[in-house]
């Protein structure tokens, strides 16, 4: 049975919806957030939201356009991380700009071609308004090792152009590669001074400062997130400035926040019995073996399908018999003693027996490893992970491992008391640990997703080697070329409509609306920013827009100028919420201290685009598996 | 204590089209076919009202298998249109709407069933033979010496589904990328049987559109790849086994029935025992490569990755046909016997690509392999998947040109051409049948009617439809043009092969105007054909329309067991 509800054309249902649900997502814009409960009134349960992404998570959206929403966000986050709030207003936003559309007699497809066109010039705008911080960081690009000096001084001698020229120049393969490295001796290239770069172009001494500027108001995060980029340049050898994948955390509440800190290799938390085999093996050279699966005699490895129906018989009656388990567990000890294995890390669990055992042999056993854990102690170690303890040979087990006792947190949980460290000495893999923490239980998830978007808007900062003036400067930046565009449009109809521009491209016709929708696209844009300044906290609502609407007047028709002023605009409420606004650099930075990310807003905002236009074109719902019987009251449906 | 239920009496309806709810339903459905035409038609949110996946689309496949009725009349329509698309994968709504048309037609037009009936036959033969025919008006022979008219074609499927959300240089990516997938699938060897390669898909979420891309030979997702040792891939040509079997050591091929075994028997550590004699000979003969369709036990793999030979395991039943084809190598399907020389294959190399967050083994073939994987990217999984069906009715459509290397001009312009042809054409066969010759012109007119409006189902914009009376192409007006400025506003006709200029003339659709036989278009054109449509598949589209409407309209009982 099957029944479909016809949406009205004029009141697009779909798109009111989606600029509903968008409604959810205006206090969680801009740097300071708030938090929300999502009450639970069946269960009684509450949870503590921050992120548009969590607050989507925790509502159960059962119609359709919910569910697309939701989808949408959901893929967004798990690629990119940050950035899904904007896309969820900017689709709100965008879907209110066509309902706007529809009211006004527009048809779907000329508001699909002008709105395509408005976002081709908004991507236009945030390629021609993106800041290159290549040549601090051509070190990301360089695939070979150089023979390198470090120097933690050398910020003042760049290279101008290492990256642009081709790495296979025979006489001149010195190259100089970032602010970190200098060669000895570099005669064919000369060297400039920091200053001189500094006259064109904003200046990023390290990643420290382009991490700065991305915390958009995070700063505890995102001064964790540095912590960590520098543990990892620190032990590594591959000149990789931060890789976003060598990092887990670990969320420990009942500790203030303060504590939150940094700590190569892993955390884990093992009970006290386990704590006592990490104290006595602390301070040594340790061998590891790494189990993928669990450890335990009845574990069979996926795909493996139990035989049904066998039977065991026996000719005899043998009481002194070892069970199967006991005859497993001792071929397993004997095999990890003769091994000398000291630490087990397993991504299953290991069962109680195993760890009993291994517990009185001073053997350390880990249990619920994640894989990306294992991997790379897989690589820094060199021990090779297997499925079954059996597997387990002289060149699986790896070597140079080290267990420290961080912190002893025993008084609040029995089962996890103790916080190991577990790391490589020397040579080490870079995976870094980064420790949450929080007195207050509910805020431990927004604390681990702003660590999270922090880490990654720097990790795309480095990907794009660009970023984006922030602080709504870009989106500045396009609202007015959106409207220099209409109003162009306004000035000259006959131009884009006439007969002459038809000869030339006859299978487009003009838009005849086109200035409309841009104008009222920009709107949408205008709102954000809006949106932005009130939640800020220093503006009311009259007062952003009037700010916003005059500034634009103030700068008509000069593009280049409205971003600067805008930012001077904005800088009194940059202070507020920068908890330390930058005293040393600030004469010397350009006045711009808020950044984007560009991949990621070009992504957030075609993505918002996409979801208003798959809601747009949309006239119908089918609805599969509906019983007349029950649902035939309702009169929008007509059933099939 | 059993009880007798007593069985309800079956349901008879007579004569299902004179049926009310019947005909309601079917307007319903042609509504709702009817705004789903075309590049700019409208997108359906199928779900199931308990918070299942949300589908959008347009796409006549996904939306039949969704849209199942209580009522019989309906679904025979919508299974013969599905059976028309599971063959040929495009112009089901073609198919689907000229068929509810035709029924409509044929209801308002009051002519007795039979007398439609043979109509309706009579003059699809005369369309079929007229674009079979050499002298057809709305043809166009393909080109195998230039892609252009591939592309046009694959750009006019695309374009077709608004759901994908595609920009125009999007469309244009993709549909050069199918077309680039299709050659490569077409063997160039002369020597034997020839047989066409394969497509493989693979979707990545969460990307850009223009980062989709299509390589020659096998792309294999590697979730463990931090096992594939670097050294061991680079460019020789490696030795290949494929399994079918499952190399998981368990006893999977028992069958049902209870087994007694003697306690200190230990299966498992027999059959690994077998396992490993057979990684042994892999080893002696010399294999780099090792494949099995299911799961490879952890110990084997540990001997064979230790003996340097990459291990591939779960690769599955779809990809497992391809990578045999690709390297020459017929699957193992059993681990109790030597392996037969000859079931060895050959791959040339093996490299790593990363798309996204998915790692992939791409298997290089070693010859020419006609076997090649698609990487489609899209920013959100809705769009993704209706760019996944779209692609693949892009090679199909693209496949059987080879069967009849010609296209018809879309647009909706062939529908009108045609509609032209027989208009004109059906005074020169009266006195044909056993009717009367009104009965024969009205009977005519409704399936003109039908092919036009067809035609007219691809405007959305509520503007008009018309058509011109030289080539009878299609175009539409916008609804706010006045009509003095005709030529200025038409530009060109739907398949952008016919140009508007003064002398032209038009006439609205479904008015009358005089008949004449529709031009084929000058080969002098300056203009490129902009859409085209599958030949094949719009041909039996066209039939199976017009035979389910005589079906339907032959059906004179339905009798539906309640029970």
């Amino acid at each position: 049975m099957l029944g479909s509800t016809i949406i009205n054309h004029r009141q697009h249902v779909g798109l009111q919806k989606l600029s509903a649900l968008a409604e959810i997502t205006r206090s969680s814009l801009g740097p300071n957030k708030n938090y929300k409960f999502i009450q639970d009134d069946t269960t009684g349960e509450s949870t503590l939201v921050c992120s548009c992404f969590r607050i989507l998570e925790s509502l159960e959206l059962t119609c359709s356009v919910g569910q697309v929403v939701y989808e949408t966000i959901e893929t967004h986050h798990r690629v990119y991380n940050t950035g899904s709030g904007c896309l969820l207003f900017l689709a709100g936003a965008w879907s209110h700009a066509a309902l706007e559309c529809l009211h006004r007699g527009i048809s779907v497809r000329h508001i699909i071609s002008a709105m395509s066109e408005g976002m081709e010039i908004c991507l236009n705008v945030c390629r021609q308004c993106s800041i290159s911080i290549k040549r601090r960081e051509v070190s990301e690009l360089c695939p070979f090792n150089v023979s390198t000096v470090k120097d933690s001084h050398a910020h003042q001698q760049l290279t101008p152009r290492a990256s642009e020229r081709p790495f296979n120049l025979g006489p001149q393969k010195k190259l100089k590669l970032s602010r970190h490295f200098r060669e000895s001796e570099s005669p064919s290239i000369s060297t400039i001074h920091a200053s001189q770069l500094c006259s064109y172009e904003p200046f990023f001494p390290d990643i420290a400062h382009i991490a700065e500027t991305l915390s958009h108001g995070c700063t505890d995060a995102m001064n964790l997130v540095v912590k960590a980029s520098q543990m990892q340049s620190e032990c590594n050898q591959q000149d990789i400035a931060f890789d976003v994948t060598k990092v887990v955390t670990c969320v420990l509440p009942g500790l203030v926040e303060e504590q939150a800190t940094v700590l190569p290799g892993c955390v884990v938390l093992v009970p006290a019995e386990q704590a006592s085999v990490a104290h006595h093996l602390k301070e040594q050279h340790l061998k590891v073996a790494l189990i993928h699966g669990d450890l335990a005699a009845t574990y069979r490895h996926l795909g493996y399908n139990r035989p049904k129906g066998i039977q065991s018989v026996s000719d005899r009656l043998d009481l002194s018999r070892l069970s199967k388990e006991d005859t497993w567990m001792e071929k397993v000890v004997t095999l990890l003693l003769n091994l000398e294995v000291n630490v087990i890390l397993v991504s299953g669990v290991a069962s109680e027996k195993v760890i009993e055992c291994c517990w009185r042999r001073n053997i350390l056993v880990v249990e619920k490893v994640k894989a990306s854990i294992l991997k790379a102690f897989a690589v820094s170690t060199g021990a090779i992970p297997v499925t079954y303890a059996t597997q387990l040979s002289k060149h699986c087990v790896g070597t140079g491992l080290k267990v420290s006792i961080w912190r002893d947190l025993s008084n609040n949980d029995r089962k996890r008391g103790t916080a190991v460290n577990i790391t490589t000495d020397g040579l080490n893999c870079g995976l870094v640990t980064v420790i949450l923490t929080s007195s207050v239980h509910a805020k431990l998830q927004t604390l681990e997703d702003q660590f999270w978007a922090c880490a990654y808007r720097l990790h795309w900062a480095l990907k794009d080697k660009a970023l984006l003036p922030g602080a709504g400067v870009t989106e500045m930046v396009c609202i007015q070329h959106l409207q220099n565009e209409a109003e162009h449009d306004i000035r000259n109809p006959t131009e884009s409509n006439g007969v002459s521009s038809q000869q030339n491209k006859p299978r487009t016709p003009a838009n005849p609306y086109r200035d409309v929708v841009l104008t009222l696209m920009a709107d949408g844009l205008k709102d954000y920013i809006c949106t932005v300044m009130v939640n800020t906290g220093v503006f009311s609502k009259v007062g952003a827009r009037a700010a916003v609407i005059q500034h634009l007047q103030d700068y008509h028709g000069t593009v280049g100028d409205v971003a600067a002023k805008f930012s001077q605009l904005f800088l009194h409420t940059d202070t507020c919420y920068n908890a330390t606004p930058t005293s040393v650099e600030s004469s010397e930075t350009p006045a711009i201290k808020t950044y984007d990310n560009l991949c990621v807003k070009q992504e957030v905002w075609r993505k918002a685009l996409d979801l208003v236009f798959l809601v747009l074109q949309t006239d119908a719902e089918v609805i599969t598996g509906v019983d007349r019987k029950t649902n035939g009251a309702q009169e929008d449906l007509m059933f099939l | 204590m059993s009880r007798v239920v007593k069985k309800s009496p079956s349901v008879c309806t007579d004569l299902p089209l004179d049926n009310t709810d019947i005909c309601n339903k079917l307007s319903l459905l042609k509504q709702l076919l009817i705004s789903c035409f075309g590049p700019a038609g409208r997108l359906k949110q199928i779900h199931n009202n308990i918070g299942g996946r949300v589908i959008s689309t347009s796409t006549s496949s996904v939306l039949l298998s969704a849209l199942s009725s209580s009522q019989p009349f309906i679904n025979l329509i919508r299974t013969s249109v599905l059976n028309h698309v599971s063959r040929f994968n495009d112009c089901g709504l073609f198919t689907a709407i000229l068929c509810l048309t035709l029924l409509e037609q044929a209801k308002q037009s009051g002519l007795r069933r039979n007398v439609s009936i043979i109509v309706n036959k009579h003059l699809l033969g005369l369309c079929t033979s007229y674009l079979q025919g050499q002298n057809c008006g709305c043809k166009v022979k393909l080109d195998f010496c230039s892609s252009q008219y591939f592309i046009t074609l694959a750009f006019s499927v695309i374009s077709s589904k608004p759901a994908c959300v595609l920009t125009e240089p999007e469309a244009l990516h993709i549909s050069k990328l199918a077309v680039q997938a299709f050659l490569l699938t077409v063997p160039c060897n002369n020597t034997g049987v020839a047989r066409l390669g394969k497509t493989l898909t693979v979707c990545v979420e969460g990307h850009p559109v223009l980062d989709s891309a299509v390589f020659p030979g096998l792309l294999v997702d590697m979730p463990d790849i931090f096992f594939l040792n670097a050294e061991n891939l680079h460019g020789r040509s490696l030795c290949t086994v494929l399994f079918s079997a499952s190399l998981a050591g368990d006893l999977c091929e028992l069958g049902d029935g209870n087994i007694e075994l003697h306690g200190d028997a230990d299966t498992d550590s027999q059959i690994l025992d077998q396992l490993l004699e057979l990684g042994k000979q892999v080893v002696q003969d010399g294999v780099n490569l090792f494949v099995c369709q299911k799961v490879i036990h952890p110990v084997l793999q540990q001997y064979l990755r230790g003996q340097s030979v990459t291990v591939i395991e779960r690769l599955g039943i779809s990809l497992m046909e391809s990578l045999s084809q690709l390297a020459g190598a017929q699957p193992v399907a059993t681990l109790h016997t030597r392996i037969p020389p000859k079931a060895y294959g050959k791959v040339k190399e093996l490299t790593i690509k990363q798309f996204g967050s998915k790692t992939m083994l791409h298997i290089h073939p070693s010859g020419e392999s006609a076997i090649c994987t698609m990487i489609l990217c899209h920013r959100n999984d809705t769009m993704l998947s209706e760019l996944k069906v779209v692609c693949q009715k892009t090679e199909h459509v693209l496949r059987l040109t080879l069967r009849e290397p010609c296209a018809l001009m879309g647009g909706g312009c062939t529908e009108t051409h045609l509609a032209a042809y027989i208009r004109n054409k059906k005074t020169h066969c009266l006195g044909i049948f056993c009717c009367s010759q009104t009965e024969y012109l009205l009977g005519a007119e409704g399936f003109c009617r039908s092919l036009e409006s067809v035609a007219a189902a691809l405007d959305h914009k509520c503007g008009n439809s018309l058509t011109d009376l030289t080539h009878a192409h299609y175009w539409t007006l916008p609804a706010d043009v006045v009509e003095d400025h005709m030529e200025n506003s038409l530009g060109v006709c739907g398949c952008g092969l016919v140009e508007s200029c003064p002398s032209k003339k038009w006439t609205y659709l479904n008015t009358k105007y005089p008949e004449f036989s529709p031009a084929p278009v000058s080969k002098g054109t300056h203009l490129q054909v902009r859409v085209l449509d599958s030949f094949t598949s719009k041909l039996s589209g066209l039939q199976v329309a017009v035979e389910t409407a005589n079906l339907a309209l032959d059906v004179q009982y339905i009798i539906q067991d309640t029970n």
